[in-house]
C-alpha cells in the first residue's frame, strides 16, 4: 500500500502503477516531453551541420556523455530521496586517484583495483549520509564540507605521484565509445531497477515526497538515506574509474564541478530538485540534451564559452517548462 | 502552447542558422590549446588564427575556457568526427590522447603538437620552446644573481607534465650544480597555489633567496605573496613565458627576470607545420623555438 501520493503530479510514484506494460506506458508518458525536446535539438543540429549527421557523431554524443551520465544516475537516486550530495565531484577525484595508485603504484590487477575504487566511492558516500542523519546538519552543508575535504584527500593521496599509463586490460573500459556507452546503459538500467523494483528504491520516492508521512508510516528514514548516499558515491566512483581509463591518467583536479553538471542533467530531464519524483531515464535524456548541445555547437564552430551560456539557458528553460506545465494537469 | 513553443523554437533555429552560415574553404584545421583564459595561450591562438587566414585555411578554435583534459580530448574526438584536415593540440595533459590519435591516424587526419610533446607515432611535428635549454638560461641567471648562497624555491606545473618537468630540471640542474639547495613544489600551473606556497615557504624557510615559477602568472603571485610578507627586497623572482604583466613587474623591479617564449612564432609555425603535413610535404619532427631572457636591462625592448 502506498502511503504517499505526490499531489503535484498524480501517479508519478511508480509504485502505484501495476504490471510491467503499464509501468512502461506510465514512464513513457512522463518522459515523452524530454524525448521530444532532445529530438528537436538533435534535428536542429542535423539540419545546421552536415558533418553532424554521421552515425559516428551520434555514438560520440553517447560516449562523451557516459561518464557524467553514470555520475548523474547516483545524483538521481539522492535527489529523488530528497537529499543532495555536492561532494560527488570530489568523491570522483578521490576514487580516480586511489584507483590510479592501485594500478600504477601498487600494481594490483584491474579487477581488484576497480573493486577497491568502487568501495572507496561507496564508503565516502555512506560517510556523507551517516554524518547527515546523525548530526541532522542540512545535506547542503554536510556535502559542501565533503566537497572541500575529499578534494584535499585526493590531493594528499596524489601528491607528487605520476599516476598514468595503466594496463591495457583496464584501459579497454574507457577506450572508444562503445564500451563506455554499454557501461552507462548498464548503470542506468540497474539504477532504474533499483528505484522501481526494490523496496529500498521505492522508499526513496516516499521519503523524498513527504518525509513526515513516511516517518509516520514506519519507513526507516535514516538507514535508507545512508544507502542512497552510498549508492551516489558508488556511481560517482564508477564514473571516475571510467574517466581514468579513458584519459589514461588520474589526478586530483578531475571531477571539478561535476556535481553541478550532474544536477543540471537531472533537472533538465525533469526530476524534481525537491524530491519525491523523477527517474533515471529522464536523467539520461537530460544528459544527452546537454551533450548534444555541446557537440552540435562545436560542429557549428561555436566556442566553449557560448556553449556554457546555451546550457545555462536550457537549464532555466527546462525547469520553467517543468514548473509551468503542472497546473494544466 | 506546445504549438507556439515549437513555432518559436523553429523561428529561432532558422535565425540562428542564417547567422551561423560559414563560407566553405578548401582546408579546415582544428586547434585546441590549453585554455582561453591564459594570456600566453591567447597569443598562440591569435597568431595561429592569423596565419591560417593568411594561408586561406579555415581555422576552428575548439579550446576550452578552462584547462580540462577530458574536455580537450572530447574536442579532439569531435574534430576527428567532423572530418577536419588537420589538428593542432596544445595539451592540457599529454597523456590523454592515445586512443584519439589512433583514430586520427586511421582517418588520415594530420596532427601536430604545440608547446607540450605527445608521445604517439601519429604526431608529425612538435613546435615548442626548448624548455630545458631555456630554463637552463633562467637557472644560470639565478645562480649568477645569488652569488653562491641561498636556497631556490621552484614552483612547478603538474606532476609528470613534460613541459613542467623540463623547466624544473633546467633550473634545478643549474642551481644544484652551483651548490644551492633546491625546493621543488608542484602547483598544477595554478596561481593561487603559487601564492600559498610562496607564503608558506618564505615564512618557514629564511634561506630562500630565489623563486623560479615555471609559468609567468605564478611569478606574479610569488611577487604578491612576498610583498605581503614584506620580504620582496633582495628576493630574486624569475618566471617563464614573457607575459606583458610580468614585463611590467620587471620594469618596476618587483620581478627579476623571465624567459620569453615566442608564443607568436609557436602559433605561426604550428599552422605552417600542419599545412606541410596535410600537403604531404616534409615537416620537421621538432621545431624548437628560442627562449629569450628578459631582465631589467632589456625589458624595455619587449614592451
Amino acid at each position: 500500500m502506498n502511503p504517499v501520493q505526490d499531489n503535484r503530479t498524480p501517479g508519478s510514484n511508480p509504485g502505484v502503477a501495476k504490471g510491467n506494460l503499464d509501468l512502461l506506458k506510465h514512464n513513457f508518458l512522463q518522459i515523452w516531453q524530454v524525448l521530444a525536446a532532445l529530438a528537436v535539438i538533435y534535428a536542429f543540429f542535423y539540419i545546421m551541420s552536415p558533418p553532424f549527421r554521421s552515425f559516428d557523431t551520434l555514438l560520440s554524443i553517447f560516449g562523451q556523455a557516459s561518464i557524467l551520465a553514470i555520475l548523474a544516475c547516483g545524483t538521481t537516486i539522492v535527489l529523488i530521496s530528497g537529499g543532495l550530495d555536492l561532494s560527488v565531484g570530489s568523491i570522483f577525484a578521490v576514487v580516480g586517484v586511489a584507483t590510479g595508485i592501485f594500478l600504477a603504484q601498487w600494481n594490483l590487477n584491474p579487477v581488484l583495483s576497480i573493486a577497491l575504487g568502487l568501495s572507496i566511492g561507496a564508503g565516502l558516500g555512506a560517510l556523507n549520509g551517516f554524518i547527515q542523519v546523525v548530526t541532522k546538519v542540512p545535506a547542503f552543508i554536510v556535502t559542501l564540507g565533503g566537497l572541500t575535504a575529499y578534494k584535499g584527500l585526493a590531493e594528499i593521496l596524489a601528491s607528487g605521484r605520476d599516476l598514468s599509463r595503466f594496463p591495457d586490460a583496464f584501459r579497454f573500459l574507457g577506450t572508444g565509445n562503445v564500451v563506455p556507452v554499454i557501461i552507462m546503459f548498464c548503470a542506468a538500467i540497474l539504477t532504474g531497477l533499483f528505484l522501481t523494483k526494490t523496496r529500498l528504491g521505492n522508499r526513496a520516492f516516499a521519503i523524498g515526497g513527504n518525509e513526515e508521512v513516511a516517518r509516520l508510516g514506519g519507513v526507516p528514514i535514516a538507514k535508507s538515506r545512508i544507502y542512497y548516499y552510498m549508492l551516489g558515491g558508488l556511481l560517482a566512483g564508477l564514473a571516475a574509474i571510467l574517466e581514468v581509463s579513458k584519459l589514461n591518467f588520474a589526478m586530483p583536479a578531475r571531477g571539478q564541478s561535476y556535481e553541478l553538471y550532474a544536477i543540471a542533467a537531472v533537472v533538465i530531464g525533469g526530476t524534481s530538485l525537491f524530491g519525491g519524483r523523477g527517474g533515471v531515464g529522464k536523467t539520461l535524456l537530460g544528459m544527452l540534451i546537454m551533450q548534444t548541445i555541446i557537440v552540435g555547437l562545436s560542429y557549428m564552430g561555436v566556442g566553449t564559452s557560448y556553449q556554457r551560456i546555451a546550457i545555462g539557458v536550457i537549464i532555466i528553460m527546462a525547469v520553467y517548462w517543468d514548473v509551468w506545465r503542472k497546473p494544466a494537469r | 502552447m506546445t504549438f507556439k513553443f515549437k513555432t518559436a523554437a523553429t523561428v529561432a533555429a532558422l535565425a540562428f542558422g542564417m547567422a551561423g552560415t560559414v563560407v566553405a574553404a578548401d582546408k579546415r584545421i582544428a586547434y585546441t590549446g590549453f585554455s582561453t583564459d591564459n594570456t600566453f595561450w591567447i597569443g598562440v591562438a591569435t597568431a595561429a588564427a592569423d596565419e591560417a587566414e593568411r594561408q586561406g585555411v579555415e581555422f576552428i578554435d575548439m579550446t576550452a575556457s578552462s584547462p580540462d583534459a577530458a574536455a580537450q580530448k572530447d574536442a579532439v574526438d569531435r574534430a576527428i568526427d567532423m572530418g577536419v584536415d588537420g589538428i593542432i593540440i596544445g595539451s592540457v595533459d599529454n597523456r590523454a590522447f592515445d586512443a584519439s590519435l589512433d583514430k586520427a591516424a586511421t582517418a588520415g587526419i594530420a596532427v601536430v603538437a604545440v608547446d607540450t610533446g605527445i608521445e604517439h607515432s601519429h604526431v608529425s611535428s612538435l613546435i615548442q620552446t626548448d624548455n630545458l635549454a631555456a630554463a637552463g638560461i633562467a637557472g644560470e641567471y639565478i645562480v649568477e644573481q645569488l652569488g653562491g648562497e641561498g636556497t631556490v624555491l621552484i614552483l612547478g606545473g603538474s606532476a609528470g607534465h613534460q613541459t613542467g618537468n623540463a623547466r624544473r630540471d633546467g633550473v634545478m640542474n643549474a642551481a644544484e650544480a652551483a651548490g644551492h639547495e633546491v625546493i621543488f613544489q608542484i602547483c598544477d600551473w595554478q596561481d593561487a597555489c603559487a601564492f600559498e606556497k610562496t607564503t608558506n615557504f618564505l615564512q618557514s624557510n629564511p634561506n630562500i633567496k630565489a623563486i623560479f615559477s615555471a609559468w609567468d602568472p605564478g611569478a606574479l603571485s610569488a611577487v604578491s605573496a612576498a610583498q605581503a610578507l614584506g620580504k620582496l627586497e633582495g628576493l630574486v623572482i624569475v618566471g617563464f613565458d614573457g607575459n606583458p604583466a610580468n614585463l611590467v613587474a620587471i620594469a618596476e623591479g618587483e620581478q627579476a627576470a623571465t624567459i620569453k617564449q615566442d608564443n607568436t612564432q609557436m602559433g605561426i609555425r604550428s599552422v605552417q607545420s600542419l599545412l606541410s603535413v596535410i600537403d604531404g610535404k616534409e615537416a620537421p619532427a621538432l621545431v624548437p623555438i628560442d627562449g629569450i631572457l628578459i631582465d631589467s636591462d632589456n625589458v624595455a625592448d619587449f614592451q
